[in-house]
Formats: C-alpha cells, structure tokens, sequence
C-alpha cells in the first residue's frame, strides 16, 4: 500500500522535473517581459523534433543533442523577442497574448505540415533501463531527465542571483521604467530571458525524447501544465514555479494510480478551477524572485 | 454630386439585395456550403466581439457555450422530441447559467491569465461530455434523426433555408451588437476595456457590466452551437467543444477589427474564402495548412494594423468620400 504510493510520488516527482524547465521559462518571460507566451509548448516540441533528427540522422544520443537544441533556441528566443514580441509590448494585452498565441498555432500547424501527425520516438540504450531500490522502480531515463532539470533550474537561479544581467533581469522584472532609468537595456535584457526560457523548453524536448514520443501537439501537454504551475506559483516567481510544477506532477501521478489511466488531463484542469477559485494570487505572495 | 450620407443608403441597400438573392442565384452547394460557414462564424464571431472586443476580456472558451447550445437543443429533440427551435433558446439559456460560475472563477484574472482560464474551462466541459456517457452519448456522439423537410425541427431540403436562419441568427447579432453600442453599456464596456481600475474609479461596476455582456455573449453563441448541430446532422464533444470554434471566433473579430460592428464580418469573409481557396487548390490531403495560414494573417495583422482590415475600408471610404468640411 505505501509502497505504491511512494512508487507514484516517485513518478510524479520525475516527470514534474520535466514541467518545472517548461514552467520556470513561462514564469520568466511572464516575470522579465510581462507577457504570457503561449508558445512554450511549441518550442519544447521543436526540441524535441531536432533531438529525434539528430537522433535518427547523426546518431547522436538524445540527452547529449542538449548542447545542440539549447543554444538553438535561445537564439529563436532572441529572434522571436527581437522581431516579434518588442514590437507589441505596451499597454494593450490585445496584440500580446495573440501574437504568442498565433506563433503558438503556426509552429504547431507546420509541424503537421512539414512532420504529419505520426508519433517519433528515439529508442536509447537506457529508455528500458530501470533501477531497482527495496521494491521501487525508478526509470533511468526520467532519472536522468528529472536531475539534469534540477541542475538547469539550480543554474538559472544562480545566474539570477549572481550575474550582473541576472539581476539587471530581476530589476527589469521588478521595476522596468526604473530599471531603464538605471541603465539597463531592456530589449537587451528581454532578449536574454526569452532566450533561456526557450533554452529550457528546448532541454525539456530534448530530455523527454528518450521516453516520449514526438509529435505536433505534444507542446500542449506540457504547456498546460505549465500555466497552471506558474498561476499556483504565484506569476513571476521561478522557485514557485519548480515547486508548483513538482507537485503538480505528483498530483497527476497519484490521479492516474488512484482515480484511472486517462485521468492526468482532469487532475490538472480541477488543480487549476481549485487554484482559481481559492489561491487566485498562488500559493506564495505576489513577489517577483 | 451625391454626398456620403445618401452612398452609404445606396450601398447597404445593395448589400441587402446581394445577401438576400444570392442562394437564389448560386446553387452550387459548395459555395452555399461556403456562404452559410461565413455567416455562421460571423455571428459567432460578433458573439464573441461583444465581450472579446468591446470589453477586450480575451475569451478563448467560447467552444463551451457553442457545445452547451449544440449539447442542449440535441438532448431535447433525441431524448424529448422537442423542436430545436425551442432548444435553440433552452440552449442559450442553459449557457447563460454556465456562463456565471465560469465568469466567476475565470474574471478572478486578468489579461492573459483570463484567457487561459476560459481556455482550461471549456475544455473542462468537453472532457465532462467524454467522461460521463450517461449524461449524453460519451466520445461517440450521435446522429441527428433526420426527418426530411421538417422546418418545425429545424430541418430542410434545401441548403438554401439553413442560409436564410444563419443569416437571421447574424441579423439578430448585429443587432444587438449596434443597441449595445449606442447604449450606456456600450461605453461602459469600452471604458473597461481601455482602463478597467480607471473605469471602476469612476463609478462604472465593471464586475456586473463583465458578467452582463458575458451572459448576452454565451446566450448568442450557443444559438450558433444549436444550429451548426442541426446543419451536419451530428453531435459528438470533439465537434460540439472544438477548441478551433473558440479560436476562430477570436480570429475573425481581430482580423477584421475588434471592437467595431462590422469587424467580425470582415474578418470571416477573409478567412473562410481564403481557407475555400485553398481547400479547392490543395484539396484538404495536408493537415494543417489552413491554420498556419490563417495564423500567417493573424500574426501580419497584429504587427501592422492591429485595429483590424476594418480601418483599411473605412480608409479607404475616406478617401474617396472626404467629410465635407461644410458640414462638419
């Protein structure tokens, strides 16, 4: 009995890993730049999709193809940021949330064009490997995923809090006019969190790829995932986020063990109908950190 | 010399002509399939621009009033043998309801955040219709009895009769649409959308105007969801709940101008013939191609005439029929 339910904590925690790199990236755009990009998603699948071609052509291992999909989009980041979204930042929410939104539906929907529907998947030396510790079962290569995950959020907060343009980021994201008048650029500073944040995305499409198909839609799992962590982790915040993200993979994990298989989708819209009606701020405070 | 007050008269004049003789004229039933999707996403479209445009609450769940109109009126005729014409209104109704816990949880947000609020409930909805099969057919849906020339149950022979209802259901929602706008809720709802906290300061009570609109909104948009059923004899919660409806309602608003009465119209003309074109040329092998286009023209409005091709005509209108400076 507890074992299972240690067993399904296990998964959940594993997989929330995956949802926390897609949600720190919504919480840090949405933090720094003060839109919401609805987009996140996509840019996970496109990770995804150039692991499977490395993959497929190159024969380059999935979680190495990292050093690959990471740089790749952080430099779509900065484009998108440069030539789209600086051109609708002002006081109308109007052009911002439907230009994330249409980038949103024409990735996808050329990826459909370009890739059909069909499901890809990378088989890898470790995709069946499993270790087994006193009864439990941990996959290794969601272990692999879940740590390098961490590792990536424990580095953004270093960078947060350490670099000068870490923190020109959380003044940007605190205070923009101040911030400008401090000095900071903040197209320059925009440019870069777009730029991590869909570096996340992109290390999210790479580490599923060893144990998740790839296919067009495959961004709106997660990226529905994402919104409600970044709601329940108060907007703007990256720590509530990775943590909102980790329990709401371990709430989905117990709904598919307790409740059925195809449950996860109605675990995650009652968390967010939950989170509306009683913690509309989040769980946290309303800060930015 | 004529001036533009008595052009204006002669042009709407010859639009009602055209709009009322076309299906006389063409019988083609692919284009009058055509004609009755653009006045049918139209109306949708206007719906969804007295809420999305006139008080900019950016709503992409209006799928759900669409299935509860569609949902309603087909339990009522299935399982009750009641007229869709009754369950058209009992459609509308039971959306209004829904429409109030929905609008409650979801106006909690703001901006973004409202929006994938409405997103995350109407497909809510659609997941309860797949789930719960005693409540109306489960994932399979079910098929419309049809009864031949019935126009007491909202059937016909000819396509020609489901393009006169549609273009009833988008005269009603001009309509409405051109009274709210002349109305003190029309400026309320504009004042909301430019400032809502500088609206409220000034005395304007923009939760019970937000909950006013977004009752008349679900009302007409299930009326779409009611007739769209009993145009393709078909009901399951992948059509019914289609996230495409709540996308495209936006679209054709924002393309063709948000907030103004013709927008939606404009809108629609432009993307449904340009997604007929392209049906004709490509045929519909690819998946996809339609709405990468249509989010090819979303995303080139947004960055170049974000107030919608609407500003481009009455530009243009402008152009040729300067104000007369007499006059003014």
């Amino acid at each position: 009995m507890l074992e299972t339910v240690v067993q399904a904590v296990i998964n959940g925690l594993l997989i929330g890993g995956i949802y926390a790199l897609v949600s720190i990236g919504v919480t840090l755009i949405f933090g720094v730049v003060k839109i919401v990009n609805f987009a996140q998603g996509e840019f996970v699948m496109i990770g995804m999709y150039i692991s499977f071609f490395l993959a497929t052509q190159f024969g380059i291992d999935p979680i190495a193809s990292l050093f690959v999909t990471m740089p790749a989009l952080f430099v779509i980041g900065v484009l998108v940021q440069h030539f789209l979204i600086r051109r609708v930042l002002g006081p109308n929410d109007m052009p911002q949330i439907f230009l994330t939104f249409a980038l949103s539906l024409l990735l996808l929907n050329l990826a459909l064009m370009l890739f059909t529907a069909n499901y890809r998947t990378v088989h890898t030396s470790y995709s069946d490997a499993a270790i087994h510790v006193s009864g439990l079962y941990i996959p290794v290569a969601k272990l692999i995923a879940f740590v390098v995950a961490m590792v990536l959020s424990g580095l953004l907060w270093v960078f947060l809090h350490t670099t000068d343009l870490g923190k020109a980021m959380r003044a940007a994201a605190q205070n923009r006019d101040v911030a400008t008048l401090m000095g900071i650029n903040p197209n320059r500073v925009f440019c870069v969190a777009v730029g991590i944040a869909l570096a996340l995305a992109g290390a999210a499409g790479s580490l599923l790829m060893p144990f998740y198909s790839a296919y067009p839609f495959v961004g709106q799992v997660f990226v529905l995932m994402a919104f409600v962590a970044v709601v329940l982790g108060t907007l703007g915040n990256v720590v509530g986020a990775l943590i909102a993200s980790l329990m709401m993979g371990i709430a989905e994990s117990l709904g598919i063990q307790y409740v059925g298989a195809d449950s996860g989708q109605i675990v995650v819209f009652a968390m967010l109908l939950l989170t509306l009606a009683f913690k509309p701020n989040g769980l946290g405070g309303g800060r930015v950190r | 010399m004529q001036s533009p007050g008595q052009w204006k008269v002669v042009a709407l004049a010859a639009l009602v002509v055209v709009v009322l003789g076309l299906p006389l004229v063409v019988t083609n039933s692919f284009a009058i399939d055509i004609f009755i999707r653009i006045l049918l996403f139209s109306f949708i479209g206007v719906a969804w621009n007295l809420m999305g445009g006139y008080a900019k609450q950016l709503s992409l769940g209006h799928a759900a009033y669409f299935g509860l109109g569609a949902y309603t009126s087909t339990i009522l005729q299935v399982d009750f043998g009641i007229s869709p014409w009754i369950g058209m209104v009992a459609g509308g109704g039971v959306a209004m309801l829904a429409s109030l816990p929905i609008g409650w949880l979801c106006f909690r947000l703001r901006g973004p955040y409202f929006t994938i609020a409405t997103i995350a409930t109407a497909q809510a909805l659609m997941l309860i219709f797949l789930k719960f099969r005693d409540l109306a057919w489960g994932a399979e849906g079910t098929t419309i009895p049809n009864l031949g020339n019935a126009p007491l149950m909202m059937q016909f022979e000819a396509k020609a009769a489901y393009y006169y209802v549609a273009l009833g259901l988008l005269v009603l929602g001009l309509v409405i649409t051109y009274r709210i706008e002349n109305s003190w809720m029309g400026y309320y709802l504009v004042a909301i959308g430019e400032d809502e906290d500088a609206a409220e300061a000034i005395g304007v009570n923009a939760p019970r105007i937000k909950r006013n609109i977004y009752l008349i909104s679900a009302f007409l948009t299930a009326l779409a969801g009611t007739f769209y059923t009993q145009y393709i004899y078909f009901i399951d919660p992948a059509t019914a709940f289609n996230f495409n409806i709540s996308i495209e309602a936006a679209l054709v608003a924002i393309v063709g101008g948000i907030g103004t009465l013709w927008g939606p119209v404009i809108g629609t003309l432009l993307l449904e013939t340009t997604s007929a074109l392209l049906q004709s040329w490509l045929g519909s092998s690819i998946g996809g191609v339609q709405l990468t286009v249509y989010s090819l023209i979303l995303i080139a409005v947004i960055l170049w005439r974000p107030t919608g091709l609407i500003g481009v005509i009455t530009d243009g209108w402008r152009h040729y029929f300067p104000r007369n400076p007499l006059r003014a």
